[in-house]
């Protein structure tokens, strides 16, 4: 494994629905939380070394390093239930929020082809997702508990059942292992977790301190990374340069994000950080030629066509006739869109719309 | 402060990659499919195919400009589809087909058949037979491939057929059949080409193989229930499949993309169903080549036929 630690300067942490707890110039501790999340399912942000506040604004706070102490850590060992997924959360797991789990699924398939983040932790992080594992048997409390993995994986965990996943893509995305392990689409309480979040708990677990670092893949292999490392920073501390027009994504090319600055950090969620050389965007404002290729690859079998040109004209409400809900955002129509029409973007916009409606509307208060 | 970077990053929505195909790369695929069909209907008929075909694709493409300029919307016209249109519309006319025929028929393939509904993408009916079907209607006789070929030595064996029942059709030799030695639409009777443009469609991709699978499995199932009930008054399947536009219909006019139905099970449907209304309209109808009108009926059916779809993930 590759264990240069990075040791940057400055961290920027990306806020997510959370609000921050921090001012300006404050001086904060190692591990000390710094953003609350506002969303139940969502873990807080921790500074990742000690150092003083340079700027916090809703979308981001950025961190300067400098001497300092870490934060005493949490005593959880007496802890179980919800008290425990709670006080996870509170240091930094993303544990989703559930009354009631019967078949817990630990999901240790890389999402998209070129991520190794999963694989690399099954091989070299066994005991510590072992402590993480036992702490969301411990939370969540389920009947059943399976760990899913892509072929050619021998590791396993103690009392978890293996089961053999396809890693074409899409077959190793949350519903469809959910659907490969129960043999039911979209199961009743069945929560699907993947291997990051299982190795965030168990560092938790260990150390007691909060999520610091996470697994991410960079080219070919994949390290441990502090939270709020500049994306811009890893690339180049590997011998990449970033040149106009180039993008940054986190995550994998079908779903990842773009980094709006080379400066952004690097957040739990994020599983890989590549360059794309690419001058021109994949996506154009296009109308839909009707080919019907996003409708016979659609893996919901659903009818992205429609839905997409719904949103287009914000007719939402018909978007959600066509079952705009059961997509679960695999991103296989816009890449196979000859029309180059940015397919993804305007289901997220239909499915935002609606929720933004039902929590206007009061019938909902989560989104 | 930091200094600002030298450099500006593309901020985009994933996904990050494209399967790299374009709407030009598919008009461009057709056009190079059409090719053979083209080569060999100059060889056939000389000069007067070359002027059908090119006269069709620049009215195509000018009507296309017109429009666009009328409706103050930026032209497309480099998306190669009007070229598409307009060589389908010659493909489907005799080659003595007069000039003011050619360029009304292309014309009115883009402006009635594609424009009037929108962009690419909108068409209810495959454009190319919207163009074909007013000019069969309003000019019957010029339309005619019997009456405007004299001058040829090849016959038309579909109107053979119609007219004068299956025993006075002169051409029976399939190979004959298949190498284009018939009259009818010039390019789309040139069925050795048509057939290497076809697969060429199918094996890139850029057309599924259900709907001609479709269309030539309904013409073949159609015509062999007639042929067994009466052999002598009914042409076997091989004859419907290998004369007039039958396989031209089937892998370069039925696929149409916006007047085709999406899902496997409804392509499917949809292809048998023009298959079966290609034979019908041959035995029954008043026209010797069904095929423009039977795909111009299917796609009345494609709203229909979307509705057969399966129940979206997780649903009960």
């Amino acid at each position: 494994m590759n264990t240069r630690s990075t040791h940057t300067a400055t961290a920027e942490l990306t806020l997510n629905r959370h609000c921050p707890l921090v001012t300006c110039g404050q001086k904060i501790e190692r591990g000390e939380r710094i953003a609350t999340a506002s969303d139940p399912g969502m873990g807080d942000i921790h500074a990742p070394f000690p150092g003083s506040v340079e700027h916090v604004d809703p979308y981001r706070i950025r961190i300067a390093r400098e001497g300092g102490e870490t934060v005493d850590p949490a005593i959880l060992h007496d802890l179980g239930g919800q008290e425990l997924l709670a006080r996870l959360r509170e240091l930094g797991a993303d544990l989703p929020a559930r009354e009631q789990v019967d078949i817990l699924i630990l999901n240790g398939v890389d999402e998209e082809p070129g991520l190794l983040s999963r694989r690399t932790l099954l091989a070299e992080k066994l005991e510590t997702l072992r402590t993480g594992a036992s702490a969301l048997v411990r939370g969540y409390k389920p009947a059943e508990v399976t760990l899913a993995v892509p072929g050619g994986v021998k590791e396993s965990l103690p009392d978890i059942a293996v089961k053999v996943v396809s890693d074409q893509y899409p077959q190793g995305l949350d519903p469809l292992v959910a659907k490969a392990v129960t043999g039911q689409e979209a199961p009743d309480n069945t929560l699907v977790v993947g291997l990051e979040t299982v190795f965030h708990a168990g560092m938790v677990m260990e150390t007691g301190l909060p999520v610091m670092e996470t697994m991410v893949t960079v080219d070919n292999s994949a390290r441990l990374i502090s939270l709020g490392s500049p994306v811009g920073e890893i690339l180049t501390s590997d011998g990449l340069t970033i040149h106009d027009g180039d993008r940054i994504v986190l995550g994998g090319v079908l779903r990842g994000t773009a980094a709006a600055s080379p400066s952004q950090g690097v957040d739990r969620a994020t599983t890989a950080v590549s360059l794309i050389r690419n001058p021109t965007p994949v996506a154009m404002d296009a109308a839909c030629v009707g080919c019907g290729e996003c409708v016979r690859r659609c893996p919901a079998r659903l009818d992205p066509a429609m839905i997409t040109s719904y949103a287009e004209f914000g007719q939402y409400e018909k978007a959600e006739a066509e079952a705009v809900d059961v997509c679960f955002e695999c991103g296989l129509c816009g890449f196979f869109c000859i029309a180059r029409r940015p397919m993804l973007q305007y289901i997220r916009l239909a499915k935002h719309e609606l929720a933004k409606a039902k929590a206007q509307s009061g019938e909902e208060t989560q989104p | 402060m930091k200094p600002l970077n030298p450099f500006a990053l593309t901020v985009s929505v994933p996904p990050h990659r494209h399967c790299g195909t374009t709407v030009r790369d598919r008009m461009l695929t057709i056009l190079v499919a059409m090719l053979p069909a083209a080569v060999m209907a100059s060889m056939t008929f000389g000069m007067p195919a070359i002027r059908v075909m090119a006269l069709s694709m620049a009215t195509a493409v000018l009507a296309e400009m017109a429009c666009d300029y009328f409706m103050d919307r930026e032209t497309d016209v480099n998306d190669f589809h009007a070229f598409t249109v307009g060589l389908s519309f010659a493909f489907l006319l005799p080659a003595s087909a007069p000039w003011w025929l050619v360029a009304f028929g292309s014309a009115a393939s883009i402006v009635l058949g594609k424009m009037a509904f929108g962009p690419l993408g909108g068409s209810p009916f495959c454009a190319p037979l919207v163009g074909w079907a007013i000019c069969r209607i309003s000019w019957p006789s010029f339309m005619d491939i019997d009456a405007s070929m004299l001058g040829m030595d090849l016959t038309y064996p579909l109107a053979q057929l119609k007219n004068f029942g299956l025993d006075a059709v002169q051409i029976t030799d399939t190979r004959q059949l298949f190498l284009g030695k018939q009259l009818g639409g010039l390019g789309a009777i040139q069925i050795a080409g048509v057939l290497l443009g076809g697969m060429l469609l199918v094996m890139r991709k850029h057309v599924s193989s259900i709907i001609p699978v479709g269309v030539i499995g309904g013409v073949a199932l159609t015509a062999f229930l007639f042929n067994w009930i009466d052999p002598s008054m009914y042409a076997s399947p091989a004859f419907h499949l290998l004369t007039g536009s039958t396989l031209f219909g089937a892998f370069f006019l039925a696929t149409d993309g916006p007047s085709s139905p999406n899902r496997q099970i409804p392509m499917l449907l949809f292809g048998l169903l023009v298959g079966a209304l290609i034979v019908i309209i041959r035995i029954y109808g008043i026209y010797p080549d069904g095929v423009p009108f039977a795909i111009l009926l299917a796609n009345l059916f494609t709203p229909a036929l979307e509705r057969i779809r399966p129940k979206p993930f997780g649903r009960r």
